[in-house]
């Protein structure tokens, strides 16, 4: 096994950048570069030194840390270089660990040795992509659940439930000789509905779970001059788009990334709907389209003030076949007596002004609600990743046939169908369950043999 | 080397594995010869003697349609068959038939000295003749030398076997036979990794001094369910078996004697079956259950033998008698023969191929318990596939395999070899991914034309196989033309045992699938033509492939979503020790076996969740 090196930090200026070293040489490049054979640092202490270029000249002052395995991350005797964060600096320190005899790292590949030394198993290293991609602190929070192996220890107790009445009618069908007690019915009964419940929570958390790992768009449209811009200013907490009273202002659209109870959300105000002026104004109204077509939400904004013109009621109509809010903007001019009549028990309605700050609040949960509520404190585990939302979705379809068929007194052989599949499905996120693991259980649970 | 004599094909032991194996090559064109201690107790059961039982007897089935003989030996001998498992789905149903023990030896002998090319040789093999990995014969304890292209191993519990009864040990095959010591020694000298094993036999008593009256009696089905395809009918008298209990009496008595059970001394090491377990496991682990049962199952037609299934044991010979007096009913039994336990050496299949010859060594095969199974069945269908593929061999044929996906003798077979044994290896139908599919009754349509495309399958036979066939196909056209309408003799009391509406009219094959419905109701809806032509078990069939359509495909999809990962490659280079996170018998486990896919590794025997998780992300990391 090879040393490997990579910068850790991300590319470009900053005022750290981290060196990252893993693999036995790890301790004897670090001492060419710190020009001092005999450097024997303390593990997992930080001590500052002068590096050197290969000629032996000073390149930087430096934190270097030394770790030895497998008391680190990926269980070998590790590296980390602190320097400054100058691009030259950090390429110069690689060009030097590679000729010292280190070679540079494959992409996951520092994850991939924390994996094969035992350090982490496959649903932790998804957290750590997932905590690297973490854009806001509720899904820091998620990733770093499921790199304690929460999600494999929330299933565990539907896994065991799963297996036992696996184990009930396995060894019905086939122990039929050996004296078994009856299968109880009404237990299995409760079983099933106990795994459901479990794996139902899981799957209802999807929405939340996707929201807070791969954000949510929200397209903020309507008629020129209704106050979007104004809206998304104070949802971005800047006056981030100008704001005059002239209709059309915003031609170009312009996104923010906020975070919204938690949720990473990227707002984008849009150039207002209507029938183009110019060339420029036609191609923002595009981009409008595009914008609002792209969003998972469309805050559609609306003039209460006046009454609703034809682009308004086209606009809400067609915003109001997906995920919306209709924002009744300038309610503190007033509503116009025929704004009522437009809007109806289908569509989500907010009354804001974005002039006074009133209904800012209603807005914001309007917008969150369909995606769950987050609190990034204390909510509760979340499925994050499409991947095991599609396995549960499966566990829960198998397991709810299955069900279906023993209520109805179907042959064992045939529930045992879904019951299997459900196992594999779990099986895929928390660790596989082997016929002679099941076996095994019968042989333990029941006396067999004649 | 001079040798006094030269076969094709040699096939040590005249027990399952042996039998089919001898008659399999002999059949197929090799000049064989059976080399056993004991010309007379060829085709002995050295335990319970019954042959089928749920996944058991589709193994029997299995041989049957490719053409081995245990299915048609086991009909003519017989003497109480029972379907099991008739309340369930006809994929988990199997035959089942207590066998009278001196006439299945009669039979056996008889069937095999009637079968061109094969020899009995009586005497002990001592020695496998190797040279360059290539078997050229064997040596005797006599001194003989026999000549032979391919041999195959079927020892049995002979390989190396110690008899336990109490803290008395004795060399023995089985009571009463030497063990073979050298054969062990040799196919260690050959490099082969060789493991302990144990199995146990209950007493056999003496029927005249058994009070039946205390026991529930167990009647045969009226209408015997075969095990082989060219059976007609049963012709053997159809007996009574019994159930009793043990009590707690009994179990307390065991629990203080458990210092004499060399199960417990320490005394055997070797590892026993989870599902067979001696009576003193039952009354130890088990300690909660107040009662166990056990069957009385007479041995045959001509003796008053009876055997005490369930009553496995290794205690002393001399406390056995008084332990078997604590039955109700047995107050004045008297044992003929003591129960006793056996270690035994086996080879890990692990070595073997697809066609269970030795990686190590050409030309030889290992069938039965010599590869650490258990079972009459299992030792059969191993002994079959080692006998078609010696004489394959012999003749310069391909091999013969059977998938998984088609088979118990696929699975079984695949299970040995990928994941080798560490407990006596049975058979159940769990460990088929492909369960319903798997039916007993549609063994010939699965592997019929195997039998005949190897040679085994005679024309009368596959005469008779694509008759039914044609019957078949019939019946299935006609469950679905014919239809049950309203004003029909039949519909009422059709919707009664359906319990819900059938509406204007419904064809049969609908009917068929509604829950209580029977094959005999449908029987009596057919045409009356129709009914004439087929029988019950090819109505049962075409009933069968139509009631588990939806579920097989569920199944397959399943299956295929396993293979789907199971194809993720291992790096060949990929060094196991250097994944630290694995435990160092998990690296020796895998080292062993060296799988080359995720699917391969899957399989490995005893090779835990997590170990597996972090072999994944190495193998899709790295691939």
């Amino acid at each position: 096994m090879n040393t490997i090196v990579a910068v850790a930090t991300s590319p470009g200026r900053s005022a750290i950048g981290i060196v990252r070293l893993s693999g036995p040489e790890s301790l004897e490049i670090l001492r060419g570069l710190v020009n001092d054979h005999s450097f024997t640092p303390e593990p997992k202490h930080v001590t500052l030194r002068q590096i050197v270029r290969e000629t032996g000249e000073p390149l930087d002052s430096a934190l270097v840390c030394y770790f030895a395995g497998p008391q680190s991350f990926t269980g070998e005797d590790m590296v980390e270089v602190s320097c400054h964060g100058s691009p030259v600096i950090l390429r110069r320190v690689l060009d030097f660990t590679q000729s010292l005899g280190a070679r540079l790292a494959g992409p996951g590949e520092f994850t991939l040795r924390a994996c094969r030394n035992g350090k982490l198993n496959l649903s932790q290293a998804e957290a750590i992509r997932d905590l690297i991609n973490a854009q806001t602190d509720a899904a820091v929070l998620q990733a770093t659940r499921q790199l304690k192996g929460e999600l494999s220890a929330a299933l565990q107790p539907a896994k065991e439930r799963l297996i036992r009445i696996i184990v009930r009618l396995e060894s019905a069908l086939e122990f039929v000789e050996d004296d078994l007690p009856e299968i109880q019915s009404e237990e299995i009964r409760t079983t099933f509905a106990e795994i459901a419940a479990i794996v139902d929570a899981l799957v209802t958390s999807f929405s939340t779970g996707r929201a807070l790992r791969e954000g949510v768009k929200v397209a903020i449209a309507g008629r020129p001059n209704v106050g979007k811009s104004s809206l998304f200013n104070k949802l971005v907490k800047s006056n981030r788009a100008i704001v005059t009273e002239i209709a059309g202002t915003t031609r170009d659209s312009i996104s923010e990334s906020i975070s919204l109870g938690g949720i990473p959300v990227q707002v984008t105000d849009t150039a207002g709907l209507r029938i183009a002026r110019d060339k420029v104004e036609k191609m923002g109204i595009e981009r409008t389209h595009q914008a609002m077509a792209e969003s998972d939400l469309i805050v559609a904004v609306v003039d209460g003030s006046t009454s609703f013109g034809n682009e308004d009621l086209v606009m809400v109509h067609h915003v109001t076949q997906g995920r919306h809010v209709v924002a009744i903007n300038k309610c503190d001019l007033g509503e116009d007596a025929d704004v009522a009549q437009y809007l109806d028990q289908t569509m989500r309605v907010v009354r804001t002004s974005a002039l006074t700050g009133e209904g800012l609040e209603e807005l914001t949960a309007a917008i969150l609600e369909p995606f769950g509520a987050v609190d990034s404190e204390t909510v509760g585990l979340l499925i994050t990743d499409s991947r095991h939302y599609d396995l549960l979705r499966r566990t829960q379809a198998s397991l709810s046939h299955s069900a279906e068929l023993f209520g109805s007194g179907g042959s064992e052989e045939i529930v045992l169908v879904g019951l299997h599949g459900a196992l594999q499905f779990l099986g895929e996120i928390t660790g596989e369950t082997s016929t002679d693991e099941i076996l095994g259980e019968i042989f333990s649970t029941f006396c067999i043999g004649k | 080397m001079v040798f006094d004599e030269a076969f094709d094909v040699i096939v040590i032991g005249g027990g399952h594995a042996g039998c089919e194996a001898a008659s399999a090559a002999a059949r197929l064109g090799a000049n064989t010869a059976l080399v056993t201690l004991n010309l007379d107790l060829i085709g002995q059961m050295s335990c319970n003697p019954a042959i089928g039982g749920i996944a058991k007897g589709h193994l029997v089935r299995e041989i049957d349609a490719l053409g081995g003989i245990m299915g048609r030996v086991a009909d003519r001998t017989g003497i109480q068959f029972r379907l099991l498992n008739r309340s369930r789905g006809p994929a988990v149903q199997s035959p089942r038939a207590q066998v009278d023990r001196s006439l299945y030896r009669a039979e056996m002998r008889k069937m095999l000295e009637h079968t061109d090319n094969l020899h009995f040789r009586q005497g002990m093999v001592v020695e496998l003749l190797v040279r360059n990995r290539t078997i050229f014969g064997v040596e005797m304890q006599d001194g003989r030398r026999i000549a032979a292209k391919a041999v195959v191993v079927a020892a049995g519990t002979f390989l190396n076997g110690l008899v336990h009864t109490g803290q008395r040990t004795y060399a023995a095959g089985r009571a009463g036979e030497p063990a073979s010591i050298e054969l062990a020694e040799s196919l260690k000298k050959l490099g082969f990794p060789v493991g302990r094993l144990k199995t146990g036999t209950p007493p056999r008593l003496d029927g005249r001094t058994i009070d039946w009256s205390a026991f529930q009696p167990q009647e045969a089905d009226e209408l015997p369910v075969t095990f082989s395809f060219s059976t007609d009918k049963i012709e053997q008298q159809q007996i009574r078996c019994y159930v009793g209990y043990t009590n707690q009496h009994l179990h307390e008595t065991i629990r203080a004697n458990l210092s004499s059970s060399p199960l417990y001394s320490g005394q055997i090491t070797g590892i026993g079956p989870r599902y067979c377990p001696s009576i003193e496991d039952k009354v130890v682990k088990f300690a909660d259950k107040d009662r166990h049962q056990l069957f009385l199952e007479p041995e045959g037609h001509n003796t008053n033998e009876v055997y005490l299934n369930g009553f496995s044991t290794s205690l002393p010979a001399e406390l056995q008698q008084g332990l078997v007096r604590m039955i109700p009913g047995l107050e004045e039994a008297r044992i003929i023969r003591p129960g006793y336990a056996i270690e035994y050496d086996f080879v890990n299949p692990t070595e073997l191929g697809p066609d269970l010859q030795c990686h190590r060594t050409a030309g030889l095969f290992h069938a039965g318990q010599v590869n650490g199974t258990t079972g009459y069945e299992e030792a059969a269908c191993q002994g079959l596939v080692a006998g078609i593929n010696a004489a394959a061999m012999v003749n310069g044929r391909p091999s013969f395999r059977l998938k998984r996906e088609e088979s118990y003798i696929g699975v079984l077979v695949d299970d040995l070899i990928s994941q080798g044994v560490d407990e006596p290896y049975r058979v159940f139908t769990s460990r088929a991914e492909c369960r319903l599919a798997l039916r007993h009754d549609n063994a010939d349509e699965r592997l019929r034309g195997y039998g005949r495309m190897v040679g085994l399958v005679g024309d009368g036979d596959w005469e008779r196989f694509n008759q039914k066939q044609n019957r078949i196909a019939v019946v299935k056209a006609c469950l679905k033309s014919t239809r049950l309408k309203k004003t029909d003799a039949g519909y009422l009391a059709a919707t009664e045992i359906a319990g819900s509406q059938l509406g204007e009219s419904i064809n049969l094959e609908a009917l068929a699938k509604r829950p209580g419905v029977r094959s005999e109701m449908i029987m009596r809806l057919l045409p009356f033509e129709t009914r004439k032509a087929v029988n019950m078990c090819e109505l049962e069939a075409a009933l069968a492939d139509n009631l588990y359509v939806g579920y097989i495909r569920i199944q397959n999809g399943v299956v295929q979503r396993l293979k789907h990962h199971d194809s993720v490659p291992i790096p060949a280079g990929l060094d196991f020790r250097t994944l630290n996170g694995l435990s160092h018998e998990m690296v020796e486990r895998l080292e062993r076996s060296r799988p080359r896919t995720f699917g391969e590794a899957r399989k490995v025997r005893g090779v835990t969740a997590s170990a597996l998780s972090t072999l994944y992300v190495a193998a899709n990391l790295q691939g």
